[in-house]
């Protein structure tokens, strides 16, 4: 029984240490240290990266840290593993479709009294931005990006094929045709490209074929799934008879579709549809290329703007509200200029649209004006709603089960209906 | 000189009131204490969240064994299960076979055998992350160097890991490939503890190679042998990297074995009691599959455990 008091003390002193470490703050005069997760690769990583030595040059009384954290399609699972061990970062880049799930978490507060505070003009940012970043009535973050979904396609293949750019008016069937015109067994060339890792990027895609056709994902009260209705299965269809009857469509398992843009970057995919912030790269490829808006069903040219979010997580109010500054600041125009031009990500406010320097942006990224109109043809937005998480990941795996040939559009779409409802009860 | 060689001193009161063992004790209680931190707590802490309902960032709330409940009608589950066992049968056999193959091979005086021994063993300390991206590109269905061998072959292209009938029977050979330089390494210190007047008895009354080997080795190696099915056994149910780096349990759910559905349940559809109660469940199987070994090693009088 005597060792037990032994025990006890190591465990008291192994208690202590941590309990020390934890209340540790910052002495006075010390520089507020904050971290964030970027999930920003390549060009992107390097823009942050700039900005962020830029802002600490400036900022003496705080340090930000910008780490990678995860790929975007990872943050989510990175963020719970974190949380409960207490070393969550200040701010993370997540997918707006994750945002309402996230700020469930007690350590996701309001700040717009912090966004105040620093005098920042938040209705200078545009609507769709404000309001992903917005759940219920707390401000979680700002927006990080905004994008909208057109078709970006190779103007030499197109030449090589035969086949006329896309006019603005074309619609599914044609380009159905124009990528089996296009696709080049001999050469290993594909028409076009779909990811099917079955993450967000998947399930986002069959979204806009749906509002085409005037369905809607969820009924009016956010309670039963639509989307495995008439449209969904129309539009489902057309891709699977894409990959498995035409063979022109590349159906892509790599997480983050790396080897769909990795097949357009090297010329061998000849379309592919995409947001803006692909340019960049497309450019660094010196691949010569076009953009049109999504085809069409029935006239309506609807796309789907997704922005993301940089979520502010609590630590201390310091810390947080370091963290609101170093976000207020990089939503500056003249920091999401510099942000735009070196990304291709669209202007975040009017502010930064009515810049002079935006005449840069047209001429650095050709096509880069047509994502900024198609703007315009984003009408709705995913359902607000914590079980749309699980939702995406049925209608992933649906559409990756068609596309593999493993099910019918009707009957994959039919499953996850049955998973997504029983998530939003 | 006597007054020394007198009886040694009473120790001091304070010393007599502590146990005898307290020195053996204060010896392992740093490795205990290790032992306890990295294994004990977090099998409680899981346990503690399989009976809750949690999504990770929301309020969580108590639920009792509905978790376990829900895990027995799960199909998804049992899809996960048969996996697992599938490749379990697929991979235990073979690695423990060619590790003692291996073994016997490298267990020869020839010039190089350190080189040689070296170069098995590599890829057991190598990365799974590592040697999932190098089978993801050497078996990659466009530009794979596998693929054009078989299409230079005049075969038809194979889609490998994207096939989702090929998946699973294509991790099991990769994971052996890691993995059998572990074996290879505990074979061959039971084969140089093979004594050598046993061979010598068995050649002079006239065995072969095969008998020697029949009658003297693998009667000596057996302790071992029970050792590395356990042990494969043991990693094949736990197999989770090599599946999650190459394909993320998929194509569909092709390889989403039982630790991979459990990480999916956790922290992709933010089920993480769910999760944890896959992680207990496993954890049950595997102790009860040590137990069997202790069992079967009394039994047998094997000197193992």
């Amino acid at each position: 029984m005597k060792k037990i008091p032994l025990i006890v003390a190591a465990i008291a002193l192994v208690a202590l240490t941590a309990t020390s470490v934890a209340t540790a703050r910052p002495a006075a005069g010390k520089p507020v240290d904050i971290t964030i997760w970027h999930a920003q690769t390549d060009a992107a990583q390097k823009a942050i990266h700039t900005l962020v030595t830029q802002f600490n040059k400036t900022h003496p009384g705080i340090v930000v840290n910008d780490q990678l954290g995860s790929n975007g399609d990872e943050m989510v699972q990175k963020l719970q593993a974190v949380i409960g061990s207490g070393n969550y970062p200040d701010i993370a880049y997540v997918y707006g479709s994750d945002v309402p799930n996230v700020s469930q978490s007690s350590k996701v507060v309001d700040i717009s009294k912090d966004i105040k505070a620093t005098g920042f003009d938040w209705n200078s940012l545009y609507e769709a931005g404000r309001k992903t970043a917005t759940v219920g009535t707390k401000v979680v973050g700002f927006p990080a990006v905004i994008d909208n979904l057109a078709v970006v396609y190779n103007k030499k293949l197109l030449k090589a094929a035969g086949v006329a750019p896309p006019k603005a008016s074309w619609t599914w069937s044609d380009f159905r045709a124009m990528a089996k015109k296009l696709t080049n067994a001999s050469k290993d060339i594909y028409g076009t490209g779909f990811p099917i890792s079955g993450s967000e990027d998947t399930t986002w895609r069959l979204w806009p074929m749906i509002w085409q056709q005037g369905g809607e994902i969820l009924d009016p009260t956010n309670k039963q799934a639509l989307f495995g209705g008439a449209q969904g299965v129309k539009a489902l269809q057309l891709l699977s008879d894409m990959t498995l009857k035409d063979k022109s469509l590349y159906a892509d398992q790599t997480p983050d579709s790396q080897k769909m843009y990795g097949l357009f970057d090297s010329g061998k995919m000849a379309m592919v549809v995409t947001g803006p912030w692909q340019l960049e790269d497309i450019q660094g490829h010196h691949i010569s290329y076009g953009v049109q808006v999504l085809p069409s069903f029935g006239g309506s040219h609807e796309t789907i703007s997704g922005p993301d979010v940089y979520m502010v997580f609590n630590h201390s109010d310091a810390r947080r509200k370091a963290a609101v500054t170093f976000l207020a600041w990089l939503h500056q125009p003249a920091q999401d200029l510099q942000w735009d031009l070196a990304t291709s990500n669209l202007p975040l406010s009017a502010k930064t649209a009515a810049l002079p320097g935006m005449s840069q942006f047209d001429a650095k990224f050709a096509g880069i004006g047509l994502f900024v109109k198609n703007l315009a043809n984003a009408h709705h937005i995913r359902p607000p709603v914590t079980g749309y998480t699980q939702l995406s990941v049925a209608v992933g795996k649906a559409i990756a089960t068609s596309l593999l040939g493993r099910g019918s559009p009707k009957d994959t779409l039919a499953q996850a209906a049955k998973a997504a409802d029983k998530a939003l009860s | 000189m006597a007054s020394i060689a007198r009886r040694q001193p009473r120790p001091p009161a304070w010393r007599r009131a502590l146990p005898e063992n307290l020195t053996a004790w204060s010896f392992v209680l740093p490795a205990s204490l290790l032992v306890l931190g990295l294994g004990f707590f977090p099998v409680i802490w899981s346990f503690l969240l399989s009976t809750k309902s949690s999504n990770g960032f929301g309020p969580e709330h108590g639920v009792g064994l509905a978790n376990y409940r829900a895990l027995a009608h799960d199909p998804e589950w049992l899809a996960a299960v048969s996996r697992s066992l599938k490749f379990t049968a697929l991979y235990v056999p073979v690695t423990v076979l060619l590790g003692l193959g291996l073994a016997l091979l490298l267990n020869q005086k020839i010039r190089f055998i350190g080189f040689y021994r070296t170069c098995f063993f590599v890829p057991f300390v190598a990365s799974a992350a590592a040697t999932g991206v190098i089978f993801l590109y050497v078996l990659d269905p466009q530009y794979g160097i596998v693929d054009n061998v078989i299409a230079w072959m005049g075969l038809s292209r194979q889609q490998f890991l994207d096939d989702p009938d090929q998946a699973l029977f294509l991790l099991a050979p990769i994971y052996t490939w890691t993995a059998v330089g572990f074996d290879i390494l505990i074979y061959l210190a039971a084969l140089q503890d093979v004594p050598q007047d046993q061979h010598e008895a068995a050649r002079i009354d006239g065995a072969g190679r095969l008998a020697v080997f029949w009658h003297v080795i693998l009667p000596a190696v057996r302790p071992i042998t029970v050792l590395a099915v356990v042990w494969e056994t043991i990693n094949a149910l736990q197999f989770f990297d090599i599946a999650w780096a190459t394909k993320r349990g998929g194509p569909i759910d092709a390889t989403t074995v039982i630790i991979v559905y459990g990480y999916k349940l956790g922290f992709v559809d933010g089920e993480q009691g769910l999760g944890a109660a896959v992680a207990c469940v496993l954890f049950l199987a595997i102790v009860a599959l040590v137990l069997m070994q202790v069992g079967y090693a009394r039994w047998r009088k094997l000197d193992v455990v």
